[in-house]
């Protein structure tokens, strides 16, 4: 492995250290950002879109980062969909499974981008949904799952790793207690994919990423694999490349899902994400950035007033706290100020938020990535201290 | 019976890129020469893709059949 061709060269624009990877990484390693450079200059053609030799090239890296995905998430490579996000293959999925009406579960620390589809197609298509309350124990919280499924119940959808304390659901359990009773299982695996060692052979169905968090792809990057199970009914539909003459949506995996032309250049900046990922070692990726965590909340437990969340579960490399009752969005803007990049407010998370009794107040959350050291979590130390 | 069909444009119909560009890796791998194309007009409808493939399709098939990797039809050009 060539560890300089990895690292980067930016601090970026407002010369922050970012300390928000859980938004989306930055900086990307060097070998990302000359992948989608080279991208965009050799590979211009719209994949799957015509015979010229433009177009079969790039298709051809499109396919080695569909494959590249599969194998990282043990997935057949016709079952990889690129997506814009993981908020899209969240609706996506949902939908895609939901359309018809039925039951879906939630969990109590879902995001937005599960919980909003959900709560949209209560109102539209008259979809019931349970949100399930997660318990220190993984056999009560499986329970607990098992206990708000019906004979109406089509999906469970689970975060695997919190947005906002990083705290790590059950959620093999949780696939156990679907596959028992023949429900789908959706897993939205935004924080967890690339700092733990998700595959679907965990029991998941549909596995839902983004592209631009830990694995390390441009921003615009998502995915929605499958294990083959379920069909999808479609929410977007359009041209696919393929079974061009007929009026009814492409019928098979990945071109049913990706309608209209794809975001060749970041796709192709996602496969030397994962490739990084992949060098780099899952493991080594999460213990470094637990380090890290670890650093920062010894720092915060000497500092009067600081409170922090979920920090005795099993958690993804992000820390929640707060100072005081001072409002989270406030701490981070000071931390901001003083050369860091935090963020406060709720995430995204309504459900979480409710679930944790941080509504009014939300978190300051710190997420560190695969770039950030020792030497800056002190500095942050710091600055915490002179605002606290 | 390799190369036995040089002289004629043999084409195997595929039912998308994704599947023609799996089975171009697997064929290529397996040692049979194929290339990845748009299926020629008058021998398809739509917009297709195929495997242009120069061994006998004979050969071809029943690999793309033990991997799983749907296809149209074998075609001549």
């Amino acid at each position: 492995m060539n560890r300089n061709s990895d690292k980067p060269s930016e601090r970026g624009a407002a010369g922050l250290v970012n300390f928000d990877n859980s938004a989306t990484t930055f900086p990307k390693p060097e070998s990302v950002k000359r992948t989608v450079y080279t991208a965009m200059n050799r590979y211009g053609g719209n994949p799957g879109r015509g015979g010229h030799r433009l177009s079969v090239e790039t298709a051809g890296q499109i396919y080695r980062v569909r494959r590249s995905a599969a194998e990282f998430f043990g997935a057949q490579t016709e079952n990889v969909a690129f997506t814009p996000n993981c908020t899209y293959a969240l609706n996506m999925a949902i939908k895609g499974m939901m359309q018809y009406g039925g039951h879906i579960v939630i969990s109590g620390y879902e995001h937005n981008a599960a919980a909003r589809p959900v709560y949209a197609l209560t109102k539209r298509s008259g979809v019931k949904y349970s949100v399930a309350r997660i318990f220190d124990s993984p056999e009560k919280t499986a329970e607990e799952f098992d206990r708000l499924m019906t004979p109406e119940t089509r999906c469970v959808c689970c975060i695997i790793a919190s947005n906002v304390t990083g705290r790590i659901l059950p959620y093999k359990e949780i696939a156990e207690v679907c596959r028992r009773k023949n429900v789908c299982f959706i897993a939205d695996g935004a924080q967890a994919c690339g700092v733990l060692d998700v595959k679907l052979s965990d029991g998941i169905n549909f596995l839902c990423t983004s592209g631009h968090k830990a694995l390390y792809g441009p921003s615009g990057t998502g995915l929605l694999i499958s294990d083959g199970r379920y069909s999808l009914s479609t929410i977007i539909e359009g041209g696919t490349g393929a079974t061009s003459s007929e009026l009814a949506q492409t019928p098979f995996m990945p071109e049913k899902l990706e309608s209209g032309s794809i975001n060749t250049a970041g796709i192709i900046g996602l496969g030397a994400g994962l490739d990084f990922v992949r060098r780099k070692g899952t493991q080594r990726i999460l213990s470094h950035e637990k380090s890290l965590c670890r650093q920062f909340e010894d720092g915060l437990r000497e500092i009067k007033n600081v409170k922090l969340y979920d920090s005795d579960t099993l958690r993804a490399p992000i820390t929640a706290f707060n100072i005081g009752d001072r409002d989270s969005q406030e701490v981070s803007q000071l931390l901001a100020e003083r050369g860091f990049a935090l963020r406060g407010g709720l995430q995204c998370a309504a459900v979480a938020h409710s679930t944790l009794g941080t509504t009014e107040q939300g978190v300051v959350r710190f997420s560190p990535s695969a770039f950030n050291n020792s030497g800056q979590v002190k500095r942050l130390l710091a600055a915490v201290r002179s605002i606290a | 019976m390799k190369g036995a069909n040089q002289n004629r444009r043999i084409y195997i119909a595929m039912t998308s890129i994704t599947y023609a560009m799996k089975a171009k890796d697997i064929l290529n791998r397996l040692g049979y020469f194929c290339e990845v194309e748009r299926t020629p007009k008058n021998l398809g409808s739509g917009c297709g893709y195929s495997l242009r493939i120069k061994d006998n399709p004979d050969l071809i098939t029943p690999q793309l059949d033990r991997y799983s990797l749907p296809y149209k039809g074998v075609l001549y050009g």
